[in-house]
């Protein structure tokens, strides 16, 4: 670990992995919970309503806090690793769930 | 509380930017917002009453439906019987002119009342749209673009307006002992207005993140549904029939052709209301809207009774339903159903109640009110405390003042001037425009004063702008009540326009006097 003070310097860079790998991990989230419980994906039953508010606050806590990584491409690994994870957990999730 | 600095920093520039870019857009939404806290009273307010004759008793409405469906057959298939007839909804029995009409907001309908001697009479006619058009400007953050892409940017405008709020939070959080009562009055300007921003924001922040959060969720949750539906429907047939009988106006069957109706095995809308108020007391039913829909020959009704409780949140704006049986009058789907929701449908409507101020009744609405002017003026004094702030960098570098500075400045005072002194026209203009305005005209005036506003902020001197337009947005506010006085002697005004003509009196003394005192201040 490196004590260099954080900066804004990378802004930009931290702004979209917030936004682009972010909005992907938790899509994510969001899609192994639901798998988990069993949500026929309806809009009107409250589980989908659930799950979208769940992807949308994991999404907001991403976004306040994707400023705090030390530089835009850990936040890009970091944030690009997580969403692969989740999506890959699913991927297995699915295939055991309906085997 | 102790944070690292150069983390307290980092937030404190964030803020500054992300502030600095949605700040304007938000003093729209949260003026026009406030103002749509009192959409329905508004729309009673402003629609004149229509040339038909009183209607009908409730209990003989299936009266009404029969003279009314024997000349109008399409009627049949959707119509709404109103509980209690008012200025909005003035007939016991409408339906829409354009069965095929998409997308919310006030369309045609046709009234149908009897005379005394128990002639059919219709009507075409629409409430006014000038409450509608306030409540669009809060919901596209006063952009006039096509209604999807405005809803996305307000759904960028409202992460903004989140992440905003962190690191206010944050900035400010290592200084919350000493300064959360400091209103240091009388030194420097910006120090006022740091003050009176950090008191505003840190007293509103709970109602501040609820909206951030709503309104993100409000934006986008279209396409979220949509990837769910994807990823959860995989191989499942999609739910017909049932399930969607409490679908949204949109799901209707179109261009179903002439077919009948029959009302044998219905009972009557005043027998529902009682059998309602049986299984649900305390629920204040407004409306009865029933809808059929017709599938490989055989017609299904369905009834949907929208009201509200004031005991419970509603889903809605101003109101929940419940779906009903039109043979029995039993309830057949309670989600929305305030006061018999499941826990999970309770805490979601919680969560859309607490954006809309849908519980609690007038005082919670007011409190609204008064939350969403704070939140305006914190939008305000965020802008003023970043002008101000350059400004003095500028000076003390012994630079003139930057395009950027000069920029902001322009915008800050024309957006917000703009957009006060274009509500109170409109306001001012309604009670006199034939059926209570449409939306074309209410467009025209808005966003021709806001215009004019922006233009004279980038004409005038920098010693004249300010006190000049925040006068004119006073004096258009303290104008509305001579309006409102003219509208009730000519009987086209009924006495809670009162009100309107009050809150807008104190909202333009108190602009007044704030050019005043800002005037002496820079004079001094």
């Amino acid at each position: 670990m490196t004590d260099l003070p954080l900066t804004n310097k990378q802004w930009l860079a931290k702004l979209v992995a917030g936004i682009v790998p972010g909005i992907m991990f938790s899509f994510g989230c969001m899609a192994i919970v639901g798998l988990l419980c069993g949500t026929a994906g309806e809009p009107r039953t409250a589980s989908a309503q659930f799950l979208m508010w769940l992807a949308v606050l994991v999404w907001l806590g991403v976004m306040g806090s994707c400023f705090l990584f030390r530089s835009g491409l850990r936040a890009w690994v970091v944030l690009g690793g997580a969403a692969m994870l989740v999506w890959g957990l699913f991927e297995i999730l699915a295939k055991v769930t309906t085997a | 509380m102790k944070i690292r600095p150069d983390i307290v920093q980092v937030y404190r520039e964030v803020h500054s930017w992300v502030g600095i870019l949605c700040s304007l857009f938000l003093f729209v939404a949260f003026y026009a917002g406030s103002i749509s806290m009192f959409e329905q009273p508004l729309q009673v307010w402003l629609t004149p009453a229509p040339s038909l004759p009183q209607p009908v008793e409730l209990a003989d409405t299936p009266q009404l439906l029969q003279k009314a469906f024997a000349e109008y057959p399409d009627a049949s298939s959707h119509y709404t019987v109103v509980v209690n007839p008012d200025n909005a909804r003035p007939a016991r029995l409408m339906w829409p002119q354009d069965p095929t009409h998409r997308g919310h907001g006030p369309q045609d309908y046709v009234l149908a009342a009897l005379s005394p001697d128990g002639e059919l009479h219709t009507l075409v006619s629409r409430p006014s749209e000038i409450p509608f058009f306030i409540d669009q400007l809060h919901e596209q953050i006063g952009l006039p673009l096509p209604h999807t892409a405005a809803r996305y940017t307000m759904g960028g405008v409202a992460v903004g307006y989140f992440l905003a709020l962190v690191s206010g939070v944050i900035a400010f959080l290592p200084a919350l002992k000493k300064m959360l009562f400091a209103l240091r009055f009388g030194s420097a300007t910006r120090k006022v207005w740091l003050d009176l921003h950090n008191l505003v924001g840190v007293f509103s922040l709970p109602f501040h993140f609820i909206i951030a959060a709503t309104a993100v969720v409000f934006a986008f949750h279209e396409p979220i549904f949509a990837l769910q539906g994807k990823l959860f429907q995989q191989g499942q047939p999609v739910a017909h029939g049932p399930a969607q009988q409490h679908g949204h106006a949109g799901d209707r069957s179109k261009g179903n052709g002439t077919r009948t109706v029959s009302f044998e095995g219905q009972m009557p809308p005043q027998a529902i209301l009682v059998e309602l108020q049986k299984q649900a007391p305390g629920f204040v039913a407004d409306t009865l809207e029933y809808t059929t829909q017709s599938n490989r020959g055989k017609s299904r009704t369905t009834l949907r009774i929208t009201g509200h409780d004031e005991r419970y949140p509603t889903r809605g704006a101003s109101n929940g339903f419940a779906v009903v049986d039109p043979a029995s009058g039993k309830v057949l789907s309670a989600d929305y159903l305030p006061g018999h929701q499941s826990a999970g449908f309770a805490a979601l409507t919680a969560f859309v109640a607490l954006h809309f101020g849908s519980y609690g009744g007038l005082p919670v609405r007011w409190g609204y009110y008064c939350l969403g002017l704070g939140g305006a003026f914190l939008f305000y004094t965020g802008c003023r405390l970043w002008i101000i702030a350059r400004q003095k960098r500028e000076q003390q570098a012994g630079n003139p003042q930057t395009r950027a500075t000069w920029l902001l400045s322009c915008l800050t005072t024309g957006c917000i001037t703009g957009c006060i002194t274009g509500i109170a026209i409109l306001l001012l203009c309604a009670p006199f425009w034939p059926l209570g305005g449409t939306y074309a005209q209410a467009s025209l005036v808005y966003y021709t004063v806001f215009l004019l506003c922006m233009s004279l902020a980038f004409l005038l001197r920098e010693n004249q702008r300010d006190p000049l337009l925040f006068c004119v947005a006073g004096c258009a506010n303290i104008a509305i009540v001579p309006a409102v006085l003219i509208a009730m002697v000519e009987g086209r005004a009924i006495l809670p326009s009162l009100g309107v003509g009050m809150v807008a009196l104190v909202l333009g003394c108190f602009l007044l006097r704030s050019v005043k005192r800002s005037t002496c201040r820079l004079s001094a």
